[in-house]
């Protein structure tokens, strides 16, 4: 509990009065008398918390009857299920946090009547922002969890649909539900999560990434380990597939996992489109990945040590361009690459409106100034944009931030050693990726340990007609989804 | 006594093809041509299949060998010959898997110091793939099987670079077929075997694969595509090469590969020699691995601070070797000892192992 309750608790706070002296230090709280027969009652609540409409309706007019004697009278009156008339002082202040009512007889008597009356502000439900889609459904996880809950159990209306509610955060006592679907998903990852949960020891979780980097496997690796969600939809096809989800009240991001490297780089936009042109984005989206990370590396690494490596053509118009640069390579790359970074965390940062100018400024004034004043050659600037775009095509957005990050150590090693030092990173990052796990499943998955039934939507993502077994990463209980048999069509050449 | 390998740390059969194949495969193929084709000549290809097919005939001693028991090589030796030969022998493999690692990055580091960076310090490189082969290492072998196949997968297109001298090839160079003696052929074919050795690490990570003798069929199926690329190398090479040009020719790969032109790169031997760390790195990690192992089976001590201690003189032999010649020699002698373990001991070993089984059966 509050550390400052308990102070005064063992001091004073050991009656109704010392708990209505302390919250009337805010000016928030509010208490009133109903002077009536044969005795008055005392009604207190907290301002902000609590709907107005519901306490001049449903509660105020009761309290006002003659009728009304005692708090047995006002239960049975009071259109407001769950009343608990009580003395326990602990439940009493909880109420009064959560907005409820607390009504009490004024003559004597400790026992109080806790009426919930709560109000909730919440924005509505809208379109998806960072995973938008140009086809498919518009709407977005919003910050209550009941909410959000809803927006998936519309999808999922099968009794197996399982939530687990966990309270987080001494301070912030969030509300943290994990959802999956009994007889499918693996018990083990439910029990995983919870336990994970559990053990957490945290004063606040303000948003489920909170939890995210709470219950991930290695805390220490710049890669993510548990994919964020903001789109209903996403999240019901993911727990279909037997994948457990962890939502947080206050949160409009839910947390899926286990989950595997390249579910990182499928959108969820790939299962609206058919399955060839699907399959083509995402592997533009692996090649975009892999150039934008190994471009300017490489640049680096063959105009410090291997210019031989550059036919003689391709040779002219590189040094041309560098031609009246005074700077080596590596600096060059690391000054445009942290341009753009400048450029990214700026616009991150500004409002929209004010961020799209400094995109044309930065992009445009700068690059060209940088180039003009033989700062940079123009061949990297075409680079360093293309890589950046590279990164951008990554549809998880955490993803997209880890990869601009560990451009640099590459970068670093190629100028260090060259190709050579090029390849030592990557091996690094291969070791990385091979001991890292999510949710205890190895993540390369099905890589590295090579499971051919799950290619089938990982690189590429085959007809549906293809993914009617679940997959085997997730050791699901029920691994078939559908029966996958069709009647085939026949035409006039087949008879 | 041996420690049990638990399931959890167990890895598929298949994977077993990857780990034979990868650690067959590292720096000798950049230039085993000179010396097997030194007295086979044009017929040296039939000695690269030769040395192949007698592998086989090794393999299946092998799993004759571990065939029903629960541990590795070092196990098995102690239960036979007792606690003192046994243990004796078992050092006799450390030591082994020790050169091994120890030839091979000191090997490789010269061929970047030759073709790449002749400045290069020889400590810093191998310092940088002591630390990785460490990070893999205390990822377990799970880790160490992942790299393996990562590093027969990745590489996959340096096989295009062999393709392209064809394009000069004088087919008749294989002509006259078989026109040396049987004795010249199977001293090629000698040679030859040096490059196939390093499989035998499979006597150590054998407790590690599930069913295991499931995975008899993938290490076969390893041996052959090894025995196959070396092929695909050997005839390339002597189809492009004359005889008296391989004679002076060190690293006849590397030297084929300035063939390859393509519109964006000139030099493909820097780009093969740069990826080739990725081949390299699995058999590192994999014999220091296999050295580890066999010394914890051995000692009952702990992997990591063995594994830390073997890094270390892998380190400072690596350092300590100088100039070709030196290189060369090792070469040469893990090459001998890995001979006469493959055709000399392991055949000793299973006929031991198949009286020692009959009379404890009895």
């Amino acid at each position: 509990m509050f550390k400052w309750l308990k102070k005064k608790k063992e001091t004073g706070v050991k009656e109704l009065p010392d708990l209505i002296a302390l919250f009337s230090e805010s000016k928030d709280f509010l208490q009133y008398e109903f002077p009536q027969n044969p005795q008055p009652f005392l009604i207190y609540y907290l301002k902000t918390m609590v709907d107005d409409n519901t306490l001049h309706r449903d509660i105020m007019p009761y309290i006002k009857k003659e009728s009304v004697q005692t708090l047995e009278d006002l239960k049975a009156e009071v259109p407001i299920e769950n009343i608990i008339i009580t003395d326990d002082l602990q439940k009493i202040n909880d109420g009064l946090l959560h907005g409820s009512v607390v009504i009490r007889p004024g003559k004597g008597g400790k026992e109080c009547a806790i009426i919930k009356a709560p109000v909730n502000f919440t924005r509505n439900v809208s379109a998806p922002e960072v995973e938008f889609s140009v086809i498919g459904p518009k709407e977005a996880f919003v910050e209550s969890l009941d909410n959000n809950v809803n927006l998936i159990r519309k999808r999922l209306p099968v009794e197996n649909f399982k939530m687990k509610q966990i309270k987080i955060g001494k301070l912030s006592k969030t509300k943290v539900a994990v959802l999956y679907l009994e007889g499918i998903a693996n018990e083990e990852n439910v029990n995983t999560v919870i336990q994970r949960l559990e053990d957490i020891q945290i004063d606040q979780i303000n948003d489920s990434s909170y939890l995210a980097q709470l219950i991930s496997d290695n805390a220490n690796s710049p890669f993510p380990q548990l994919i964020d969600t903001e789109r209903p939809d996403r999240v019901a096809s993911v727990l279909g597939e037997g994948k457990v989800a962890i939502l947080a009240d206050g949160s409009p991001l839910a947390i899926i996992g286990p989950t595997t490297l390249v579910e990182f780089f499928s959108a969820f936009e790939d299962y609206f489109l058919n399955w060839i042109i699907a399959s083509a984005f995402r592997t533009i989206r692996f090649v975009a990945v892999l150039f934008s990370l190994l471009i300017t590396p490489t640049y680096v690494a063959v105009l410090t040590y291997h210019y031989e490596l550059i036919p003689k053509d391709l040779m002219a118009t590189l040094i041309s361009s560098r031609r009246e640069i005074p700077m080596p390579p590596i600096l060059e790359a690391i000054f445009l690459e942290l341009a753009i970074e400048l450029l990214r965390e700026a616009g991150a940062r500004l409002p929209t409106k004010v961020g799209q100018t400094i995109g044309i400024v930065g992009g445009i004034v700068i690059g060209t100034a940088s180039v003009e004043a033989g700062l940079t050659s123009n061949v990297l600037l075409i680079f360093v944009a293309l890589a950046a775009l590279g990164s951008f095509t990554t549809p998880v957005y955490r993803m997209s931030n880890t990869i601009r990050l560990i451009r640099f150590p590459f970068l670093l090693f190629a100028h260090l050693w060259g190709l050579l030092g090029v390849v030592i990173a990557f091996c690094f990052m291969l070791i990385h990726l091979l001991r890292l796990t999510s949710l205890g499943r190895p993540i390369l998955e099905p890589l590295y340990p090579l499971r051919i039934p799950d290619l089938k939507d990982a690189l590429i993502r085959l007809p549906f007609s293809f993914q009617s077994k679940r997959p085997v990463q997730l050791q699901t209980e029920n691994t078939i989804r559908f029966k996958g048999a069709q009647a085939k069509k026949k035409n006039d050449f087949d008879e | 006594m041996h420690a049990k390998v638990e399931e959890q740390f167990k890895i598929s059969p298949y994977l077993v093809f990857f780990l034979v194949h990868s650690i067959q495969l590292g720096v000798g193929i950049l230039g085993f041509q000179r010396v097997v084709a030194k007295t086979a000549q044009q017929d040296a290809w039939i000695s690269v299949i030769l040395a192949g097919a007698s592998l086989n005939i090794v393999l299946w001693l092998m799993y004759r060998i571990l065939r029903n028991k629960e541990g590795d090589v070092i196990w098995i030796q102690q239960q036979i010959f007792g606690k003192m030969i046994g243990g004796l022998l078992g050092t006799v493999w450390i030591v082994y898997f020790l050169a091994m690692s120890a030839t091979v990055l000191r090997t490789y580091i010269e061929v970047v110091q030759v073709w790449m960076f002749p400045k290069m310090e020889t400590w810093a490189l191998s310092l940088a793939f002591l630390i990785l082969t460490y990070y893999c290492l205390a990822g377990g072998f799970r880790v160490v099987a992942g790299i393996c196949f990562f590093g027969v997968v990745l590489p996959m297109y340096l096989i295009l670079g062999i393709l392209f001298p064809l394009e000069f090839a004088h087919f008749y160079n294989l002509l006259p077929v078989m026109n040396h003696s049987a004795k010249d052929i199977l001293l090629s074919a000698k040679d030859m075997s040096l490059s196939y050795i390093g499989f035998t690490t499979l006597f150590i990570y054998y407790p590690f694969i599930k069913n295991p003798q499931k995975s008899y069929k993938w290490a076969q199926f390893g041996i052959l595509f090894t025995v196959l690329i070396y092929l695909m190398v050997m005839v390339t090479t002597l189809v492009f090469y004359s005889q008296e040009q391989l004679e002076k020719l060190i690293w006849a790969t590397l030297t084929a590969w300035k063939i390859v032109q393509l519109p964006f790169v000139e030099r493909f031997e820097y780009i093969g020699i740069s990826s080739w760390a990725i081949v390299v790195l699995p058999n590192i990690c994999l014999s220091v691995w296999a050295a580890g192992r066999a010394a914890r089976s051995l000692t009952k001590m702990k992997q990591r601070p063995l594994t830390l201690f073997f890094l270390l003189l892998i380190f400072i032999a690596t350092i300590l070797l100088k100039g070709r010649t030196e290189i060369d020699v090792l070469n040469d002698m893990v090459g001998r000892v890995g001979f006469y373990i493959i055709y000399g001991y392991i055949p000793f070993l299973f006929i031991v192992n198949l009286i020692y089984e009959r009379v404890k059966h009895k």
